[in-house]
């Protein structure tokens, strides 16, 4: 019985620090309709400014707390100012999306700048000697979450329901139309809501890191806590964030106390694909029509500048000399970021497609690298299959996870989706940490052979970039074609208006779960290659990061350009190889990268090049209208 | 308080929606614009109201220009609109919706008191004030829109498709109301789709078609005019119009649906 209390004790616990995560993605989300994947960084920076101020210069807690908090929440109205709210009436909102996430990367990169890699653990505020209350102990800084989160939920509450300001910033919630019409100043407001989310990150970062390793990405894991927590509750009302952020809480402690600590994260995340996939809009429904509706509507519409096809045989040609000639001059260092630039390219084909065409946005892409590359390894250390059959059955899994993932968020649409797939990519990740005796847990798996087919190894980097590029032309060239012709137009339809699609004739499941399938299968063989080039695969070369890390090559080098993502794998992966000295900021620079793309460049690299090249008379560019 | 158009286009993205519009509304006075769906009336709306900048052109509000300022300071001045389909905040209680309205609020111009007047006319609103809006039947929503457009005590209201999707008993109501503000000394700009019950209420009237202004002149002159009445209040030569130019549509129509052989059957 006590343990049970102490457990649950600790679930309300972990479940305050979420509930307060989720509650600034509420706040952001109801005002603007954005989520706001930067809202862990605020956690980090400002406990980490505490740690300096009170740990490095012996400034007193309080002081340190509130100066803390002080410089975050500016830092927030900077962003907000400068990116945030800019962006709200440019872009679509996959694309505030990536910039948020974009915004968050800048964050850790600042973290890892400023205070490195390193852990750091800031004291308890009120000691750590455990008060006991009868028979049960509880940690004083456990009391601190869960006053601080009690706080600042009423003291929220009380703005919103009872004060001028808070029922302006309801009207934004409501209609942000009506609210102008009404003479709200709704950019300030949302300005205001992304800051306030900002202060409310800062302090819940500030009471949660005496009892957590704060680490750079530490940010991370707490905006996909709370995001997590927010979908289960129910985005779109404030009692929702707070019941999602407990039920999250409760389910981790109990999960690691009754099943194993491996697996409480895949229980937190089957309980919210559950959640998604029979009531998407989360446990608790607010009275009001949802938000996400209204803005799913593309907001930008812009032309993808296209190169003909008689243009892109000679360039591609060109291209393709060009790169045979690699392995003669660039040294092995040089070579072996090409190859992996050139693997994550094969998956980046297939997460173009889904998300440049289809207009679906997967948050879960390593998933399927990570299930291809254990599952073809696995069958060659373990059950000394040959390689090639291997590699298909990692594909056939891959494939076999896609349509069933695919099958079950079939009804999500944009940022349900996201999120979704997101899980999908966490789940995998527990699943190749917590199943260690298959696939050697955290510290990965060793001693996988380099790729040999029929006795001819491909053990040097040059065979294996030679393989690699001859892949990559292969699967370009079918997939450009596939693209140009009806299954690529389908995309675009589905992408533009699934229910227009249909009308027309467009089988949107069929097109939707191939193109899944197809995206599935490529990231598929991009891990097993991954996996062969290392000689080696641990769940944090194919885990939730590197799945974010492929988005932001996307979006870097253009959606729905298909070349375009090789300029963004090439620039995050063979920059930091160049310039050694400056890997440190590597995080901060793709990072900013990625938001400013986001921004500024919705067509990316690659898109706004083609722009820029003066349009000769041998080449006609198919203009076609898409939301970028 | 007049307010004043001169030459004013204005549309979404690269493509001008409204061309060259030139319009007056006086003190005390009801103007109405009638056209069909899709002719600019909303757009003019928003434009004056400022959720549209114009492309070019100048809004004159009592001789100042104001079409650079945002909505709110035009509101401070007392354009006040109430746009197409209500846009209530629809979770939020009537009286929150009221006090929204008036955030911002000047009192002593004609519209103050005004609102009081008018929530006597519908007692329903006076009486849920603690319900939700989202809650309400359309044409209680359409007064709780119009009282919240009051509730800045404006000098000018614009009404964008107050009459819409409302029952003939109702749109009578909204009619009087209109007619009973600009007895209180309010500007009115309706714009309309059923033209003849709002041709019968304003003082005069402005058609526009394709984002053009194609004829203006008072009411009454525009109420009998044959070109409006054929086109706007279906009445007179509708059944010989259709003739010509309805059957070559027909035509093509098919032929676009099935091919050739349907010309040719």
């Amino acid at each position: 019985m006590n343990t049970l209390v102490q457990i649950v004790l600790g679930g309300v616990l972990q479940g305050s620090i979420y509930a307060l995560l989720a509650l600034g993605f509420s706040l952001v989300f109801r005002v603007t309709g954005v989520i706001n994947l930067a809202q862990g960084g605020f956690c980090t920076l400002g406990a980490l400014l505490v740690y300096s101020m009170h740990v490095d210069w012996g400034m007193a807690t309080l002081p340190s707390a509130l100066i803390a908090m002080l410089v975050t929440t500016l830092l927030a109205a900077v962003v907000g100012r400068v990116a945030f709210v800019p962006g709200l009436s440019r872009l679509t909102n996959s694309n505030m999306l990536m910039m948020t996430a974009g915004v968050l990367t800048m964050f850790e990169g600042l973290v890892l700048v400023v205070w490195g890699s390193q852990p750091y653990a800031l004291p308890p505020f009120s000691g750590e000697r455990p008060w006991k209350l009868g028979s049960i102990l509880i940690q004083p800084q456990g009391v601190w979450v869960i006053g601080v989160a009690g706080i600042i939920i009423v003291a929220l509450g009380w703005m919103l329901m009872r004060t001028r300001l808070g029922q302006s910033l309801r009207a934004c919630a409501e209609n942000p139309m009506a609210a102008r019409l009404v003479g709200v100043n709704v950019p300030r407001l949302q300005l205001f809501a992304f800051a306030l989310a900002g202060a409310i990150g800062a302090v819940a970062g500030i009471v949660v890191a005496p009892a957590i390793a704060l680490e750079f990405d530490t940010g991370r894991l707490l905006t996909i806590s709370g995001f997590i927590a927010v979908a289960i509750g129910g985005i779109a009302s404030f009692p929702g964030a707070i019941a999602g952020g407990l039920l999250l809480g409760l389910v981790n402690q109990l999960g690691t106390a009754y099943v194993s600590s491996l697996f409480s994260a895949a229980l937190s995340l089957g309980l919210l694909l559950i959640v998604l996939i029979f009531r998407p809009a989360g446990l608790i429904r607010s009275g009001v029509v949802r938000r996400a509706d209204v803005r799913e509507e593309a907001r930008v519409w812009a032309h993808v500048t296209r190169i003909s096809s008689s243009n892109a045989w000679r360039w591609g040609g060109l291209a393709v000399l060009l790169a045979l000639s690699a392995p003669f001059v660039l040294d092995d260092g040089l070579l072996g970021a090409l190859i992996i630039t050139l693997i994550l390219f094969l998956t980046l084909i297939g997460q173009d497609m889904l998300m440049g065409y289809a207009g679906q946005i997967s948050l879960g892409q390593a998933g399927f690298m990570a299930l291809g590359g254990y599952t073809s390894s696995y069958l060659i250390t373990a059950q000394d299959w040959n390689a090639v059959p291997a590699i298909l059955a990692g594909m056939a899994s891959s494939l076999v996870a896609s349509l069933v993932l695919a099958a079950v968020t079939l009804r999500l649409r944009g940022l349900y989706m996201a999120l979704a797939t997101m899980a999908f990519g966490l789940l995998v990740d527990s699943c190749t940490v917590g199943f260690d005796d298959i696939t050697g847990g955290p510290s990965g798996m060793v001693g996988i052979p380099s790729l040999s087919v029929q006795g001819f190894d491909f053990d040097t980097p040059a065979r294996m970039y030679f393989l690699v590029l001859a892949l990559v032309v292969l699967v370009l060239i079918s997939v450009a074609g596939a693209m140009r012709a009806g299954f690529g137009r389908a995309l675009l339809a589905i992408r533009t208006d699934p229910l227009a699609a249909a009308a027309l004739g467009v089988n949107v499941v069929g097109c939707k779960m191939a193109a899944f399938a197809i995206s599935a299968l490529l990231a598929s063989l991009s891990g097993s290659l991954y996996a062969f080039h290392f000689h080696f695969l641990s769940p944090e070369m194919v885990g939730a990061p590197r799945s974010l890390e492929l988005v932001s090559m996307l979006i870097i080098g253009g959606e729905g350009t298909l070349i375009g993502p090789l300029f963004g794998a090439a620039l995050i992966t063979i920059l930091p190889t160049l310039f050694q000295p400056l890997a440190i900021f590597k995080t901060l620079a793709s990072g900013a990268l990625l938001a400013g793309c986001a921004l500024y460049l919705p067509q990316g690299i690659f898109g706004t090049l083609l722009r820029l090249v003066p349009q000769t008379k041998g080449r006609k560019p198919m203009a076609r209208e898409q939301a970028a | 308080m007049s307010l004043e158009l001169r030459n004013v286009s204005a549309g979404y993205g690269t493509g001008a929606v409204l061309h060259d519009i030139s319009l007056r509304v006086a003190p005390g006075e009801i103007v109405t614009l009638i056209g069909a769906n899709g002719a600019g009336k909303s757009t003019l709306a928003k434009t004056i109201s400022g959720l549209m900048t114009p492309m070019s052109g100048e809004i004159l509000w009592d001789g100042v220009p104001i079409h650079a300022l945002p909505t709110a300071l035009r509101l401070q001045r007392g354009i006040a609109h109430v746009p197409e389909g209500r846009q209530l905040f629809a979770g939020m209680r009537v009286e929150e919706n009221l006090a929204l309205g008036a955030s911002i609020c000047d009192q002593g111009r004609p519209g103050a008191g005004v609102l009081e007047e008018a929530l006597r006319l519908f007692p329903v609103l006076a009486e849920r004030m603690a319900d939700t809006a989202g809650n309400f039947s359309g044409g209680q929503q359409q007064m709780l829109a119009i009282a919240r457009g009051l509730r800045a005590s404006p000098r000018l209201l614009i009404l964008d498709e107050p009459s819409l999707g409302l029952s003939p008993k109702l749109v009578a109501e909204i009619f009087a109301l209109i007619r009973f503000l600009r007895d209180r000394g309010l500007s009115i700009l309706l714009a309309e789709q059923n033209a003849r019950a709002a041709l019968a209420v304003a003082d005069r009237g402005a058609v526009i078609e394709n984002g053009r202004i194609v004829m203006e002149g008072p009411a009454a002159v525009l109420l009998h005019a044959p070109d409006i009445a054929e086109r706007y209040l279906g009445v007179g030569v509708a059944a010989t119009a259709d003739s010509g130019e309805v059957t070559r549509m027909a035509a093509r129509l098919r032929a676009c649906v099935w091919g050739d052989a349907g010309v040719a059957g």
